[in-house]
């Protein structure tokens, strides 16, 4: 299929202002300039593009709910602290062609009345810092940033932040606390950052693809956006496979394909490995319930995943593929570990829930637990869901929960065996 | 005004009342860790989860407003079931070192593991070490693994004192308080942060092994290190007084008092002095001493010429005051009473000022405004030029420094008879002729009025010393012997005369 998203990734230098430019960059901002200011939220609005930071909340909802007519300065955020295991698609929309970002900032900027723009990039992605920061300097040059933008009035600088290596910084509101130079530490809500953000002002929180796909939405018009994917799921959108699988890797699929055609089809994930069968796939990085090889048939969107007998999320749509060689238990305990790594510690159930879940998960994979602990698990991580101030307890308590209810033979296994039948990593 | 249900009663409270403040106004307790009234809301615990019709899932009762129509219930098998779960995901990693815990009887976690949860536990995880009896302060000790990471010590230091020595570092479960680097808790008000703990993680280093807190006994008292009057439990064991804890008093001093304060109960114990000394040296019981007393004062008073004097001071109660303005006009024969009481020292823009007395303005009620003029300096002068043959001196404490003490102590030796009543014998005791232990603030009851003119009880809470006595027994005895009797007879008769004599005045 065309590529729209990921047009430019294999365009040689799409980083540099000239190539983005040569490849009909800006123009999106060119016709928004052109544009009444309030007419871009009704278009997004009516392209039905679904945040792609994971929890899927519609663009164009999220900008309208930001404070009309105030003084106080308003500002973007940009979510570029991509840290959910299984994802890797922003890095690339940032490494590669990081004008397209900024033109999405930009447009917002204009938009929404914004003051300046902050990227909060994760810091291990070094060199997608050094990119935008060499793509930020090209557009003030360019008079695409800074006083008065191509004589529209409007005045808009961007920021690159690096975070410092916080998975809980990818929540919008440590993310937030964390670029005000505090603890990456979820705030209370409400006050949504649409009303208190950044710096105590109005601010609107967006994933780096959603950002990347408005000048998209604004180029193709939104009819055309709305028709590419599946309802209410607007767009295309880009799908990550790892795992095991044939073709593991970052593909550009339409919204609300079949789970069965991203992990099978020969365009993208290619199917299993030869000989192997798959068991397991978490369909939307490590904090979405996974699933068992035979629920691969429903849409890859951020609505039909969440249907009975499913229960999962379509997230960052980093899709995790298992086949029968890997230990379960074994993968539930390795991502307990990380939450009990990444848990920022502020509120009880998930600071001492999500250590004491990982050390029974290890006990179980080790062959050392009791039966009773199994169930005793599966109360625990029900008790920590929906008892935090953030959405990371409610991760562990999904994704946790999901090995227990799908594959409950496997932990029986391991209890009753005394130990666990797969190979050693 | 929004009015909603809690637990089928209706309150209406003010818009933006969270939960937890609303529900306490009808009676209904929602146990808290973490919510302080008088600090930042974190929402941290999780321990005030109710269920709110108004809310997704259950709703923190510290930080959820209060909205028109809402109903809550704080007693569902929901919130039961969530507050388990929090006190449990709690004693994952808690030492459960009661036993040797000195917040034992007086911690939040006991009482709420008593009440809310009361199971036995399902951990069969090892649990993860953290600093243990780490000094962070002066005054105070951290146990890390007691901690529950409530934020609240963090938040006074940030919010009530400003100084902001606190912190968290590390993530998850291996999360503690600490200092930042090169500091440690260090301010005047540190020891609040151990009543404001919650459990034994904060505690004192003056009480730390000190007395098991059941056995405390509570008097509500007063503390008397300055003319801020900040209330206080007093709290002794077997009739000494073992520690004070502020006593809320929002007029006053809120929740808090300063270290010095806190740690002024040690005059209580310590360079008490507490036998009657008089001049054969002899151990002597109060009647003959009283007798005595009276004896040596007429006969001074009767060559004095008019020249005799009293030094009262701001560290008295106002009955013990009035007790000694009687006193001096009648047993004394209309002596000049003079003020002393400790030297002023710092102050700060909180609760600690610089008049290091409780009393001062209690003294203005009873002698006027105009004995402020008779200063203990004044007093040293009259004395040192020989006008002064006989002194009757109510406490120890002067507002000179070491040189002028000891000046102070030189003058005495012109003096022919000086009758020292005190409970302590401080620098003093020796050049007295007759000394009279008396009873300090925890022995006596009492009316201090602190430097805004707010008047406020001490009550007794251990028997005196020794053989020390009220003040205003001490003065009743001797003017009963010296057949000149007050006009009074008991504390209680004495504080009707107080009531009646301000209000008249």
């Amino acid at each position: 299929m065309e590529r729209v998203i990921t047009a430019n990734w294999h365009v040689e230098k799409a980083y540099t202002l000239s190539v983005y430019q040569q490849h009909g960059g800006f123009k999106s901002l060119k016709k928004v300039f052109g544009m009444e200011r309030g007419a871009v939220v009704p278009e997004l609005i009516k392209s039905n593009l679904r945040g792609r930071g994971g929890a899927g909340f519609p663009v164009g909802a999220k900008w309208s709910f930001l404070p009309k007519g105030t003084d106080v300065p308003k500002y973007l955020v940009v979510n570029a602290d991509e840290g959910e295991p299984g994802t890797f698609k922003d890095r690339f929309i940032m490494e590669r062609d990081p004008h397209r970002l900024m033109e999405g900032c930009i447009i917002a900027g204009f938009t929404l009345g914004l003051k300046a723009a902050y990227i909060y990039v994760r810091g291990e992605l070094v060199l997608a810092t050094r990119r935008m920061e060499a793509a930020i300097a090209e557009l003030y040059a360019a008079g695409l940033l800074g006083k008065n933008i191509q004589g529209s009035g409007l005045d808009f600088d961007i920021y690159v932040h690096r975070g410092a290596g916080a998975y809980i910084c990818g929540e919008e509101t440590a993310l937030i606390e964390s670029l005000e130079g505090k603890t990456g530490q979820p705030r209370l809500k409400p006050p949504y950052p649409a009303v208190v953000g950044v710096f105590g002002c109005p601010t609107v929180v967006n994933n780096v693809e959603s950002i990347a796909c408005v000048p998209l939405v604004i180029e193709r018009g939104a009819e055309w956006w709305a028709a590419q994917g599946s309802e209410k799921n607007g767009g295309p959108k880009i799908v990550q496979i790892s795992g095991t699988v044939k073709r593991p890797g970052t593909y550009e699929v339409p919204n609300g394909i079949s789970l069965r055609d991203v992990v099978f089809s020969d365009l993208y994930g290619g199917g299993p490995l030869d000989g192997r069968t798959i068991r397991a796939v978490i369909p939307g990085g490590t904090s979405c319930p996974v699933l068992r090889a035979d629920q691969l048939d429903v849409k890859h969107d951020f609505d039909a995943l969440k249907e009975k007998p499913f229960e999962t999320m379509a997230g960052t749509s980093g899709v995790i593929v298992m086949d029968e060689t890997v230990c379960v238990v074994r993968i539930a305990a390795r991502i307990a570990r990380f939450y009990h790594h990444e848990s920022c510690g502020q509120c009880t159930p998930c600071r001492e829930g999500t250590g004491w879940v990982s050390k029974i998960l290890d006990r179980i994979e080790a062959g050392g637990a009791k039966r009773a602990e199994v169930d005793q698990l599966l109360d625990i991580v029900n008790n920590i869901r929906g008892n935090t101030i953030c959405p990371f307890g409610d991760a562990v308590g999904m994704s946790i929960g999901a090995y227990l209810r799908q594959f409950p033979e496997e932990f029986i296994a391991h209890v009753e065996q005394g130990r666990c039948t797969y190979p050693a990593w | 005004m929004p009015t909603l249900t809690i637990n089928g009663k209706q309150v209406t409270v003010p818009a933006g009342t969270p939960i937890i403040r609303a529900a306490a106004q009808v009676g209904v307790n929602i146990p808290h860790f973490c919510y302080h009234p008088t600090l930042s809301t974190p929402g941290n615990c999780r321990m005030c989860l109710v269920e709110a019709s108004d809310a997704r899932g259950l709703a923190a009762s510290c930080y959820h407003k209060c909205t028109e129509g809402a109903v809550v219930n704080t007693e569902t098998a929901r919130v039961k079931a969530a507050r388990q779960a929090v006190l449990e995901f709690i004693l994952v990693n808690h030492p459960v070192d009661c036993p040797i815990c000195d917040q034992a009887g007086e911690c939040k976690l006991q009482d709420y593991y008593m009440t809310h949860d009361h199971k036995p536990s399902r951990v069969t995880t090892a649990k993860n070490s953290k600093s243990k009896a780490k000094p962070i302060g002066p005054h105070v000790v951290f146990d890390g693994e007691r901690c529950i990471l409530c934020t609240r010590c963090i938040r006074f230091c940030d919010e009530i004192t400003g100084t902001s020595e606190l912190t968290t570092e590390q993530r998850g479960d291996h999360t503690e308080i600490t200092t930042f680097p090169g500091r440690e808790l260090d301010n005047a008000y540190s020891m609040c942060v151990t009543d404001l703990c919650p459990v034994g993680a904060l505690t004192t280093r003056d009480f730390r092994f000190k007395t098991r807190v059941w056995l405390l006994s509570s008097t509500d008292s007063l503390c008397t290190g300055c003319s801020r009057g900040c209330n206080i439990h007093m709290e002794h064991h077997e009739g000494e007084v073992k520690r004070y804890r502020p006593r809320l008093n929002p007029e006053v001093n809120e929740y808090w008092m300063c270290d010095e304060g806190r740690l002024s109960y040690q005059h209580h114990n310590l360079g008490r002095t507490t036998a009657i000394r008089l001049r054969d040296q002899r151990e002597v019981q109060w009647p003959r001493a009283a007798r005595q007393t009276a004896e040596a004062l007429t006969a001074a008073v009767a060559k004095a010429n008019g020249q005799v004097a009293m030094l009262t001071s701001p560290q008295l109660s106002c009955e013990s005051l009035l007790a000694a303005r009687e006193f001096a006009s009648t047993v004394l024969g209309n002596a000049t009473v003079y003020v002393g009481g400790n030297p002023s020292g710092g102050n700060d823009a909180f609760l600690i000022t610089s008049d290091k007395n409780p009393n001062r303005a209690g003294v203005v009620q009873v002698f006027g405004p105009a004995i402020l003029a008779n200063t203990a300096y004044k007093l040293l002068e009259e004395m040192e030029q020989g006008r002064v043959q006989a002194l009757y001196l109510m406490r120890g404490e002067l507002p000179f420094d070491t040189a002028g003490r000891a000046r102070f102590a030189a003058a005495l030796s012109r003096v022919a008879l000086v009758v020292y009543q005190g409970p302590h014998g401080l620098d003093l005791e020796e050049r007295a002729h007759i000394f009279l232990p008396s009873a300090t603030h925890a022995e006596q009851d009492g009316t201090y009025v602190n430097e805004t003119g707010y008047a406020q009880a001490a009550y007794a809470a251990v028997p005196a010393m020794g053989q020390a006595l009220a003040d205003w027994d001490v003065l009743s005895r001797i003017a009963r012997a010296a057949e000149m009797p007050l006009s009074f007879d008991s504390f209680d008769a004495l504080h009707a005369t107080l009531a009646a004599t301000i209000a008249a005045e």
